[in-house]
């Protein structure tokens, strides 16, 4: 016996350190692959943050989000509870566990597998105060973590006790991690146990070790030492060697997500070291998969953003691919990843790198001309304001105060057309229908489509279409030109505003009254103005003067998407009328008068499928206006 | 003792199997939602292919009732409230609580016109110069086809297959008259004002049946309808109240505008507004696939639904022309009585 505390060395060890010497190599690896792939700015940034102070608020965050999992616990205190317990038990182990040999062992320190094993190679007694103290922690902590275990295997069974109605299965790959997992805490606490008459142990290893001992009078004493001792080293080999193949990759990856974020690296337009790490750090926990429509609504789990960053690491890319082609980008699962995956744009990307570019100028008749059809539209009167185009014919152009900008979505919901410029009419405002009679497309489709180089040709053009009016205020109805007009556009000395945005302004400035109906009404944050850009509160400012406007549980963050977006070609439209049937339903389970929106794309997903009224908020507030 | 038919929906296809059971000797009622029999004949004018006079054949049919009064009862203002099995054939309630015991049920409860409305682009309900195909035929029996302000139309556009072969209103089968009628109507326009100039906007022209090709034919080189083959994407009013229609000519691959006076939405058939009801009281399946009916089979129980005694004809089961209709009611009549004296 005396020889194990002389030497620090047992033949089972050596499992443990085998799987610590390939987590470090992998590690290794891993930072210098992601770094080779980042570009030289943002590799600039890594360093330049870790000798700036903003180093101690990544350490904060990664003390909060790693370990504690403070995002968790604010969605349900069970899961919070669950994963916390185990990663900040299992933290405050290695930590408490190396304090103790600086304490009692110093000479120990340069032993990796030392503090590890520790209890077999050192006897403390709990008599003097340290020992105590040191029992105490390190027991309370391994009880942490076996509660945390014991809760894991519950949610495997009962995941509606966590808040989940969902929950991801295992591949054999997860499962051999999570196995290993959940048997290295039990088994080092039958290890400390059955060592505790020799080395001591705090209030749970020592009582159990004594009822242990008690068995122990009917067999060959401490015959179960070595072998637990064995079972546990094991246990934690199998884990670290599967590591790099399963959901466990985030323990690490997370760490450096939350360097690299708060070092101030995005994501990027493409798919480089950062995304890397982003794809790595998905813990596969499965909480975005009730937020998920297409799971919820039509039955397409496999599209989840769960699976699809799992096939994008293991470089499966038809599926991939496919799911980014369903994907209706509502940003539901962004919300909801409590890492911050941001996997609506990892989809983005990959779409913009299959792009086949068979006619790379396909837009280019946008240059020549607006529209060859048409001669006498407010874009030919724009287009043509060359001196030589300027014919003495045409009518003097003006310098408007505004421009709107209706959009093709508007162009196919006429109603909300009208209403605008009613809206414009009555309020006396100097407007310009920028593209009353056709116009170029925002952009933005082809964007969410990944054709990047044909969106820039469009955007190009609208820019200048939209600058030469002269207008200082652009409104818009559709909230998917509105998010590439604001996010993209360069359009310097031209406010961008939603008609909502506008709609109450005109309102607050008194420009336009209102009577309130009695009309019962709920609100549908379409995406692309509520998550994208951020619009919740000027839709509600302005439906309370006009109407009932009553509450859904699906309001702001939580808003549900219509199934009609312009991302997901390749979702069929019968995929998207399930989620469209589901959403209206949900947010009509108490009986209204209308359902009110504020994107014309949204306004027909919903009135292609039911007979329920849907109207668009310019509808709403046109109706009311107090003609004076 | 004679057997007793109840016959849903007092259309043509309901009518002429009336008519084709009383000539066997069977009683038969007819319950009908509405106040007169007819259903959609009754609002149309004219007929294709060759032009006969819709009402003259609806007053034949009616004639024909009238003289079968001791075999054939009318119920109208009623609907099916209950439908129970019993020892022998089916108890069936009606809305106006009086109770048939009937032998055999066939449903002809016909087609809904497609909602307009639903296609916003095309601003069915917001520009006064759109109309569906059915409010051009009320039109036409006034033989007066006027703008919204009163004027003669220079030109009319008519749109193929609104609601039809659309996968974004969940109608992804042809409707198989628009086609035909639209051809019929642009004709008849071209005959009231000679000067007008009429353009179709097709996807296909599906000219399959007697006579519709010729139809075709006389309306290019007889009366100079234009024929484009696209499909309409968005309608916008000018200043005018004339409607600016933007499409693609995909022959010429060209997109192009044209400004027309009047705007004709070819409304396609879908399954009507009470299939649902029918089916869970009546347990008829319905199809996945478009919501109309589904027969045994397509072949030689094409009248048979899949529950013993309940029969169906006409529209119901898909969207048919009146020739096919009134032959699918006949046909049901012959699979009654073959069922009823087997």
């Amino acid at each position: 016996m005396h020889e194990r505390f002389a030497n620090a060395y047992d033949p089972f060890v050596i499992p443990y350190m085998i799987g610590y010497v390939f987590v470090l190599a992998y590690l290794v690896v891993a930072l210098v692959t992601v770094v080779k792939n980042l570009p030289m700015s943002d590799r600039k940034k890594m360093l330049r943050h870790l000798f700036s102070f903003k180093l101690f608020v990544t350490i904060k965050d990664i003390f909060a989000d790693c370990l504690l999992h403070v995002k968790i616990w604010k969605k349900n205190k069970m899961l919070g509870y669950m994963h916390s317990s185990i990663a900040f038990g299992w933290f405050m182990l290695i930590l408490v566990g190396h304090i103790e040999i600086f304490f009692f062992a110093p000479h120990r320190v340069n032993l990796p597998w030392y503090p590890i094993f520790f209890r077999y190679f050192m006897m403390e007694t709990e008599t003097s105060v340290g020992g105590s103290v040191f029992f105490f922690l390190m027991d309370f902590f391994l009880l942490m973590v076996l509660s945390g275990i014991a809760l894991a295997m519950i949610k495997r069974i009962r995941r509606r006790l966590f808040g989940m109605k969902r929950t991801t299965r295992l591949k054999w790959n997860d499962q051999l991690a999570m196995y290993s997992l959940w048997c290295i805490f039990p088994l080092r606490f039958l290890a400390e146990s059955f060592t505790s008459h020799i080395s001591g142990g705090g209030f749970l290893t020592r009582s159990f070790g004594m009822l242990f001992d008690w068995f122990n009078q009917f067999m060959n004493n401490d015959a179960l030492i070595r072998p637990m001792w064995w079972a546990y080293s094991i246990a934690l080999m199998v884990f670290f060697l599967t590591l790099p193949w399963s959901r466990f990759t985030h323990i690490l990856s997370e760490v450096l997500l939350i360097y690299m974020r708060n070092a101030g690296i995005r994501e990027s337009s493409k798919n480089n070291g950062y995304a890397g790490v982003e794809i790595f750090s998905c813990s596969r926990c499965g909480l975005c998969l009730d937020p998920c429509q297409m799971v919820s609504s039509a039955s397409l789990r496999q599209m989840a953003s769960v699976e699809f960053t799992r096939n994008v690491r293991l470089r499966q890319n038809k599926q991939a691919m496919e799911a980014a082609s369903y994907c209706l980008m509502c940003d539901r699962c962004v919300q909801a990843c409590p890492v911050g995956v941001n996997s609506v744009q990892l989809k983005l990307n990959l779409k913009a790198a299959d792009v086949k570019y068979t006619y790379p100028n396909r837009y280019d008749y946008v240059e020549a001309e607006a529209n060859p059809m048409d001669t006498g539209s407010a874009w030919a009167d724009i287009l043509h304001r060359t001196p030589e185009a300027a014919a003495p014919t045409k009518k003097v152009v003006r310098t408007p105060e505004v421009v709107y900008f209706a959009g093709c979505m508007s162009h196919l919901t006429p109603k909300i057309e009208q209403a605008m410029v009613r809206i414009f009419e009555a309020a006396g405002v100097d407007f310009t229908f920028l593209d009353k009679d056709g116009g170029i497309c925002c952009g933005r489709p082809l964007m969410l489509a990944g054709d990047r180089t044909g969106s820039e040709q469009l955007v190009a053009k609208n820019t200048e279409a939209i600058l030469a009016t002269g207008a200082k205020v652009m409104v818009c109805s559709c909230p998917i030109c509105y998010k590439i007009f604001k996010d993209t556009y360069k359009l310097e000395g031209v406010q961008v505003l939603h008609h909502t945005e506008y709609i109450l302004q005109l309102m607050e400035a008194g420009k336009i009254t209102v009577r309130k109906s009695s009309q019962k009404g709920v609100y549908h944050d379409p995406c692309e103005l509520g998550r994208h850009s951020g619009i919740y509160r000027q839709p509600r400012d302005i439906l309370y003067r006009v109407l009932n406007l009553q509450q859904t549980p699906y309001e702001g963050k939580d808003a549900l998407c219509c199934g009609h977006s312009m991302a997901g070609e390749g979702m069929p439209y019968k995929k998207r009328r399930m989620i469209a049937r589901d959403a209206l339903r949900k947010m009509t389970e108490n009986p209204v008068d209308v359902l009110v929106t504020a994107c014309p794309s949204c306004k027909r997903s919903f009135a292609e499928i039911g007979t329920e009224e849907i109207r668009d908020i310019a509808e709403i507030v046109c109706d009311q206006l107090v003609t004076r | 003792m004679e057997d007793v038919i109840v016959v849903i929906g007092g259309g043509p296809a309901g009518m002429e199997a009336a008519l084709s059971l009383a000539g066997r000797g069977h009683k038969v009622y007819i319950v009908e939602k509405t106040n007169a029999l007819g259903g959609h004949l009754a609002r149309w004018d004219r007929l294709f292919p060759q032009q006969d006079p819709a009402q003259e054949i609806l007053n034949d049919m009616l004639a024909g009732i009238k003289n079968a009064d001791d075999k054939i009862e009318v119920i109208c203002n009623a609907q099916v409230q209950s439908v129970k099995k019993r020892m022998r054939g089916l108890e069936v309630m009606l809305s106006n609580q009086k109770m048939i015991l009937a032998d055999a049920v066939l449903v002809c409860c016909g087609f809904d016109l497609f909602r307009a409305e639903r296609k916003e682009e095309y601003g069915y309900g917001i520009y006064d110069n759109v109309l569906t195909s059915a409010d051009l035929e009320e039109r036409f029996k006034h033989k007066k086809v006027l703008c919204a302000d009163g004027r003669v139309p220079e030109k009319v556009a008519f749109v193929h297959c609104v609601g039809s072969r659309d996968e974004k209103v969940d109608h992804t089968y042809c409707s198989k008259v628009c086609c035909v009628t639209a051809v019929k109507q642009a004709c008849e326009i071209k005959e009231l004002y000679p000067q007008a100039e009429v353009f179709n906007l097709y996807m296909d022209l599906r000219m399959f049946d007697r006579y519709f090709e010729q139809m075709y034919h006389k309306a290019q080189s007889h009366y100079g309808v234009h024929f484009v083959r696209g499909r309409l994407s968005e309608v916008s009013e000018t200043a005018d109240g004339r409607l600016q229609i933007k499409t693609e000519d995909t022959l010429l691959g060209r997109p192009m505008k044209i400004t027309v006076d009047m705007l004709v939405l070819m409304v396609g058939m879908q399954a009507c507004a009470q299939t649902e009801e029918l089916s869970e009281k009546l347990d008829l399946k319905v199809s996945a696939s478009d919501h109309f009916f589904e027969t045994k089979d397509l072949f030689l129980k094409g009248n048979y639904a899949h529950t013993k005694g309940i029969f169906l004809a006409g529209a119901c089961t898909g969207p048919k022309s009146l020739p096919d209709t009134l032959q699918d009611a006949r046909s049901a009549a012959e699979s009654i009585h073959r069922y009823l004296t087997a």
